[in-house]
């Protein structure tokens, strides 16, 4: 019987395993979205409960996943060419010199190739730049591939894939879980370079006589100014890997901070929709989930301060929040056109952009102009000033244009005429709640109808200007959720990416001041909201 | 010199020099001021056994130049870490080659001089943020220990921290 017993909890444990090997990433999922209680209706929220918000998340999820997957892809193609990775945490500058592609060829192979990957967001992108490069560029790829090189090309593939694949399989004895391996590198010493000359002194390497605990006080310094810095000192050597993940002191500092940490998430509004700070007679202390005055606690399903900062909802000042959409209309032939087809259908490409500040406010942007030509100047200066030049724009231009006026302008617009219709707002997330807190004060006007919906802590509001009227505001209703990735042939173990990156949308409102009326946008082709990291933002 | 004796002290650095220093700027350094405080007056040379001439001088130079900043206290330790940012002085102060720079460090670390202390760390910092592991590597000459499978893996499972 006792046998029975055992094997029967072997047969589960086996297959558990086995579930968790096939299907790593449904089990990553499942963990990083739990069940929502949401289907009541969000709290403070207006009487209709928005269409977005039923919509199901795996449909996201999984377009937005292929989108990263395919872009780590890209990544971990970079890491296999040189082992040294460039910093590559901004998409906006320096785009040329990576890998990315140059002749019109290169974007056409680019843009076929994520085409078969189903991203055609990219793929868009990067036929228009190989048209632009190259009005003849389909002719030339036909040739080369139509040549045979192509089926070279995949047979030379697949031999390296296989490789790929049978390199960890071949590494399977020596395979240490990575928090072994980490903690195994704790006594070793910070060793110099060697000499690029042999026989030469080697160069000298002060570091390396530096003890511990100053080492570990350079690495605080250097994880509060920013913590991919601190990442990216964990690949310098063992030892700094060590205290990367040891030194959990560093890590509630940095949650504790108010750059990237949570000092500075705002879970009540902390200004106007136009940046002015509330003014109300009764003051409450701000609510932060980690006051540094106070012993604070881990918060209960994590183990570690690191984990914390990893997986606790969190916004991101160091970059841009970017919703990518793409839709196709069908559009007359025109006589400018040198597109000899007859009736054109074109493939519309809008942007909405959000930038947050740990002030509280955000700058909401809909635009289609790309993320190159806007992104590195979407800044509270330019859009006061690009507003300031012209207050007319503001009538054509609803947010929700969806199908219609996005495309009403089709030559380039320079970012400051994008900047023009920029909106402000602010925004704040649902407080984590515990069963021991008070009720959160609604103070704002919105009607909370249903007190009894579980507020999700992943929740985010923002409240931007309406267009048009001062009487409107737009109420967007966005909830975090993370990326999610596949692990891939040349990399077995699945990647492990920032949470929270991603905003999906729950719904969208506006809401009209005088007359208490809510009114809800149609989001037919709303996409969620990506973040990606500008380098220049939040180093200073 | 205006201090009389009873305000100077000297120090015997490692390397045989004796330097006279005045009693408040000596003090910046809590090692001292506690070792003071507990065998009182002192007449001969204060062995520094950890720190050359050289580098006591400069560390010295700190010290003076920061002689009347109020005394470093458990509190202060707060909102000194509070902000990233260095002041001009100790900018320009800590403008010295690498082998200097960790020198300073080490010295203030045994002297117990926390906000010098500080300033070096954050100066080292500034030289980390914004590189590659490999631009790190090169700039303390620090020789890559990892085997590519486990760097592999340690980018791998630390890539949440990139932020991006």
């Amino acid at each position: 019987m006792e046998d029975n017993a055992e094997l029967q909890s072997f047969r589960q444990q086996w297959r558990a395993e086995v579930e968790h090997r096939v299907h790593p990433r449904s089990a990553g999922q499942s963990q990083a979205t739990p069940p929502r209680p949401s289907a009541a209706q969000p709290r403070q929220f207006p009487p209709t409960r928005h269409e977005a918000s039923a919509r199901k998340e795996d449909k996201d999820e999984d377009e937005e996943g292929a989108a990263s997957y395919s872009q780590n892809e890209l990544v971990q193609e970079v890491q296999q060419l040189s082992l040294a990775k460039p910093d590559e945490e901004d998409v906006f500058h320096e785009r040329a010199p990576r890998t990315e592609p140059q002749s019109a060829l290169e974007h056409f192979e680019r843009a076929v190739q994520r085409e078969e990957e189903g991203n055609l967001g990219d793929s868009l992108q990067h036929y228009r730049k190989a048209y632009r490069l190259d009005a003849a560029v389909d002719k030339e790829y036909r040739n080369k591939h139509y040549a045979g090189t192509w089926k070279k090309k995949a047979s030379q593939a697949a031999p390296a894939d296989e490789s790929a694949k049978a390199a960890p399989v071949d590494d399977q004895p020596t395979f240490v879980p990575t928090p072994e391996l980490i903690a195994s590198f704790a006594r070793f010493p910070i060793l110099p370079a060697e000499p690029p000359v042999e026989g030469d002194p080697p160069p000298p390497c002060p570091i390396a006589h530096v003890p511990s605990e100053v080492i570990v006080e350079i690495l605080e310094h250097v994880a509060r100014m920013d913590p991919a810095a601190f990442c990216r000192m964990a690949l310098v050597c063992k030892r700094f890997a060590y205290h990367f993940s040891h030194e959990q002191h560093i890590w509630k500092r940095v949650c504790q901070g108010s750059k990237f940490g949570f000092g500075a998430m705002h879970y009540s509004f902390a200004c106007d929709i136009h940046g002015n700070p509330e003014h109300t007679l009764a003051p409450q202390p701000r609510y932060t989930p980690f006051p540094t005055d106070l012993p604070v606690q881990l918060p209960s399903p994590l183990s570690s301060w690191s984990e914390v900062f990893h997986t606790f909802p969190r916004i991101r000042f160091t970059g841009i929040y970017i919703s990518t959409v793409n839709y196709t209309r069908a559009g007359a032939a025109s006589a400018y056109s040198n597109i000899s087809w007859n009736s054109p259908i074109h493939i519309v490409t809008y942007y909405r952009y959000l930038r947050f500040y740990p002030d509280g406010t955000v700058i909401y942007l809909l635009t289609t102009s790309e993320p190159v030509d806007v992104v590195p100047h979407i800044n509270k200066p330019n859009v006061t000033a690009a507003r300031a030049t012209s207050r007319k724009h503001h009538q054509r231009n609803l947010p929700d244009v969806g199908s219609s006026s996005g495309v009403q302008d089709p030559v380039p617009t320079v970012a400051m005429d994008a900047l023009k219709r920029a909106q402000w707002g602010r925004w704040r997330l649902s407080k984590p709640t515990s069963p021991t807190d008070p009720p959160e004060e609604s103070n704002n006007s919105f009607p909370t109808k249903d007190k009894s919906a579980v507020p999700d802590s992943r929740d985010l509001v923002i409240e931007t200007e309406g267009i048009g009227a001062p009487k409107y505001i737009y109420v967007l209703h966005l909830a975090l959720r993370s990326t999610t990735t596949r692990p891939t042939n040349a990399n077995p173990t699945a990647p492990n990416p920032s949470r929270n990156t991603k905003l999906v949308w729950q719904g969208y409102w506006s809401y009209d001041k005088l007359t208490d009326d809510w009114a809800e946008f149609g989001l037919k082709n709303d996409r969620a909201f990506v973040f990606r990291r500008v380098r220049a933002w939040g180093m200073n | 010199m205006a201090e009389d004796n009873q305000n100077m002290l000297s120090f015997l650095s490692n390397d045989g020099k004796t330097i006279d220093v005045p009693r408040d700027v000596a003090e910046r350094s809590l090692l001292i001021k506690n070792m003071l405080d507990d065998i009182g007056p002192v007449t001969e040379a204060i062995p520094i056994p950890n720190v050359s001439e050289n580098v006591l001088n400069k560390v010295l130079e700190w010290c003076t130049h920061h002689r009347s900043d109020p005394p470093s206290t458990g509190d202060e330790d707060d909102s000194r870490r509070k902000t990233t940012d260095i002041e001009e002085w100790d900018q320009k102060f800590m403008q010295v080659d690498q082998e200097m720079l960790f020198e300073i460090i080490l010295a203030a670390n045994y002297l117990d001089i926390k906000p010098l202390l500080d300033i070096g760390c954050k100066t080292v910092a500034n030289m980390i943020k914004g590189k590659s592991p490999e631009e790190i590597r090169k700039t303390f000459n620090i020789q890559n220990d990892f085997t590519p499978e486990e760097e592999d893996q340690i980018r791998r499972e630390n890539e949440w921290a990139e932020d991006r």
